[in-house]
């Protein structure tokens, strides 16, 4: 009887839509805060749910494939790479973001209307008929990739830029995992390695641009042009 | 296993370069590692012409007339630039150029060396893997590994290019992984898919026609944006110039030749895939709105350039412009004049960029206005083969260009693509005028007072064999090439 719930298709769809929504909440707490150590934590917290989110659709599914999707996510995004960029800030004595170039609320706004733009867009590919995640998965998973975007446009630390590129490769994830229940597993694995490549190569590139320009304002990289 | 040993030598070369202590047995690894891939990419293409596609390991690894032109091209231009830098980074270790310190020469000559084979890797897994979730993860792992060949000279400067590079080239293919993941689902109701083989190229082509056309069309979006930022189309070509005049030159000439192939490559493949499910009509209004716009734009940065590294990288973005016009214009013309197109332009353009290396290293500037007296007085060889190459790049006949550019513009009229045709002919004018203006001016300005340069065989070498293939190419192009080319256009058009 206990059990009962877990074996409950429409259950797992709703354990999987509220933490998909607070994935969505936690890419706009991003927009709204200013310390680089919190953005670090929110997008491990982030993560992690992402891997919580591949571990229940796989127990719901049946699907032992995605469980291996999961831990991966789990080792390298949850683990690997915040501890990479903590010891970073660490080294390099950052705390505070500088002052992003749209304000904090307008900010916020505009990813609510990104959310919306989100939500439209997965409109057009939902076919009830078919099996496969709602459309609220989907419409996240769009969401995080739009407001990865304008995080990396409004924030001109290096790093934050970083951890936004990285958050648009988590709504990748989501929208594989709604869309498809994830792509085989040599093509996640390809796409794993690559991601800690990137944060590593990313992270000594940052660090290289603190020792030559004292900052970490990208808008200070202006020397080449035309 | 021709496939298998294309990947295995490169890796066993950054290896060896990896663990060798002197500088003569980087070289030697280099050399001998990038010989052996050379060799390799014939045989494979020779394969190829006999039996259509070569695949392995249950079609993981899968290579067509396509695969075996794009890895023939790489191997070419990576044994040349391996050939050259030999000379170039022996003069950069004398003048100083890699750090006072023994040690930290090797350091710099060893990542070099370990990197390089690392890149000629990625391109060549990009070439054979037939899962395009594969072929993206490669794509992405040729960024990666060749943004520390921008940083090389540990420069402010290329700090910037760097950044630059791996920024706007993460967030291109983040697209491009998005149009992948879009792709895999408008194929995920075909028979198999839920194993390895749904993504898998040669699949999907056979049912292209089964594919959910509106995922098909988003997804050709996503996929022209993302590999459309690595192949460097207007507007996301600003990484280029940068990256290309920080990189050491022949690192600048493999971006600049085999990864632009690379990047063009993979959007080819989604392009057949597209115009198999959708009809041509479509992706091609796209290709040609983003190809015309990179010619356009490049014209204007070519005609006000003062660095020559950073002409050059203009005109790779022109040429970019031109083979996605190219593909645009599609049909048996217009892939044929592409994949002429995309043979010439490795060969000439790499070229450039080694001829460029000279020029930089003799005179210590990359500004036209600092190089004072003739190039082709102080270095009669460089000069002469720097500017029978810059004709060529601008598609003055005889030469080779000209006829790729010829076929295209032929297609662009055939085709009734009349505006397409005459923006192709304005364009080509303006870059015509600006490179030949600026590089005429510096190769035959007038005479200075600097003693003629001592001969390097390494590089002139080089640069003898690749121009021996530019000339010889124009007149006559070998039949087995000429078919791997004409196969490489059939797989695209289908006809």
């Amino acid at each position: 009887m206990l059990m009962k719930p877990f074996l409950d298709m429409q259950f797992g769809e709703r354990i999987i839509t509220l933490m998909a929504a607070l994935v969505l909440v936690l890419q706009i707490a991003v927009v709204a805060q200013r310390w680089i150590v919190t953005h670090i934590r929110i997008f491990a917290i982030q993560s992690f749910l992402l891997a919580m989110i591949a571990a229940t659709i796989a127990w719901f599914n049946h699907a032992p494939h995605i469980y291996v999707a999961a831990a991966l996510t789990l080792v390298v995004k949850v683990i690997l790479v915040p501890i990479l960029f903590e010891r970073l800030v660490v080294r390099m004595d950052i705390r505070e973001e500088i002052k992003p170039i749209i304000n904090v609320p307008l900010s916020v706004v505009i990813s609510g209307g990104l959310t919306l733009l989100g939500y439209v867009v997965a409109e057009s590919f939902y076919k009830p008929d078919e099996p496969g995640l709602g459309h609220n998965e989907l419409a996240v998973a769009i969401s995080l990739f739009l407001i990865g975007f304008f995080t990396m446009i409004n924030r001109r630390k290096a790093l934050t830029q970083v951890l936004a590129l990285l958050s648009l490769e988590n709504g990748l994830f989501l929208a594989a995992i709604s869309l498809t229940y994830g792509m085989p597993l040599i093509v996640e694995l390809g796409i794993l390695f690559d991601v800690l490549v990137a944060a590593m190569v990313l992270g000594i590139l940052v660090y290289r641009i603190r020792e030559s320009f004292e900052s970490m304002d990208v808008s200070l990289l202006r020397r080449l042009r035309g | 296993m021709l496939l298998i040993a294309l990947l295995l030598i490169p890796i066993s070369t950054a290896a060896a370069s990896y663990f060798a202590r002197r500088r003569e047995e980087m070289e030697r690894a280099n050399l001998t590692g990038f010989g052996l891939t050379f060799l390799i990419a014939i045989a494979l293409a020779a394969q190829v012409l006999a039996h259509g596609t070569v695949s392995l390991a249950n079609g993981f690894f899968y290579a067509d007339a396509l695969s075996a032109l794009v890895i023939l091209l790489t191997a070419l231009v990576a044994l040349v630039c391996a050939t050259y830098s030999i000379g170039y980074l022996r003069d950069d270790q004398e003048s100083g150029e890699l750090g006072e310190e023994v040690e930290e020469q090797i350091a710099q000559l060893r990542m070099y060396s370990t990197l390089t084979p690392l890149f000629v890797f990625s391109m060549m897994f990009v070439a054979v893997a037939n899962n395009l979730g594969v072929m993206w993860a490669a794509i992405e792992a040729t960024t990666l590994v060749s943004v520390f060949l921008v940083t090389f000279y540990g420069k402010v400067t290329s700090l910037e290019a760097a950044w630059k590079y791996a920024i706007i080239g993460g967030v291109g293919l983040s697209m491009a992984l998005f149009g992948t993941l879009v792709t895999y689902y408008a194929g995920h109701r075909l028979a198999g898919s839920d194993a390895l083989a749904g993504l898998n190229w040669s699949v999907l082509a056979q049912h292209a026609e089964l594919l959910d056309k509106t995922s098909m069309r988003l997804a050709f979006v996503l996929i022209l944006m993302g590999y459309g930022t690595k192949a460097g189309l207007a507007p996301m070509h600003t990484w280029k110039p940068d990256a290309y005049s920080e990189a050491p030159v022949p690192s600048a000439a493999i971006l600049s030749s085999a990864m632009l192939n690379c990047a063009l490559y993979g959007l080819i493949r989604f392009y057949i895939l597209t115009s198999r499910s959708l009809g041509t009509e479509y992706p091609s209004h796209l290709l040609l709105l983003f190809g015309l716009l990179s010619m356009g734009i490049s014209v204007p940065f070519i005609l006000v350039q003062k660095n020559y590294r950073r002409l050059l990288a203009y005109h790779t973005i022109d040429h970019s412009g031109i083979m996605v016009t190219a593909l645009g214009l599609g049909g048996p013309l217009g892939t044929l004049g592409l994949m002429l197109h995309m043979t010439f332009h490795t060969i000439a353009k790499s070229l450039l960029f080694l001829c460029a290396g000279n020029v930089r290293q003799h005179f210590k500037t990359d500004l036209f206005s600092e190089i004072k007296g003739s190039v082709i007085r102080v270095m009669p060889l460089t000069g002469v083969i720097f500017l029978m190459a810059m004709l060529a790049i601008i598609g003055t006949p005889p030469f080779s260009l000209f006829q790729s550019e010829f076929l295209i513009v032929r297609a662009a009229f055939d085709g009734g693509h009349l505006l397409t045709g005459v923006l192709f002919v304005l364009f080509g004018t303006g870059v015509f005028a600006g490179a030949l203006l600026h590089v005429g001016g510096m190769i035959l300005g007038p005479k200075g007072d600097m003693p003629v340069a001592p001969r390097r065989p390494w590089r002139d070498g080089s640069l003898l064999a690749l121009v021996t293939v530019l000339v010889v190419i124009g007149f006559w192009v070998p039949a087995p090439l000429l078919e791997l080319i004409r196969g490489a256009a059939k797989v695209v058009s289908g006809q």
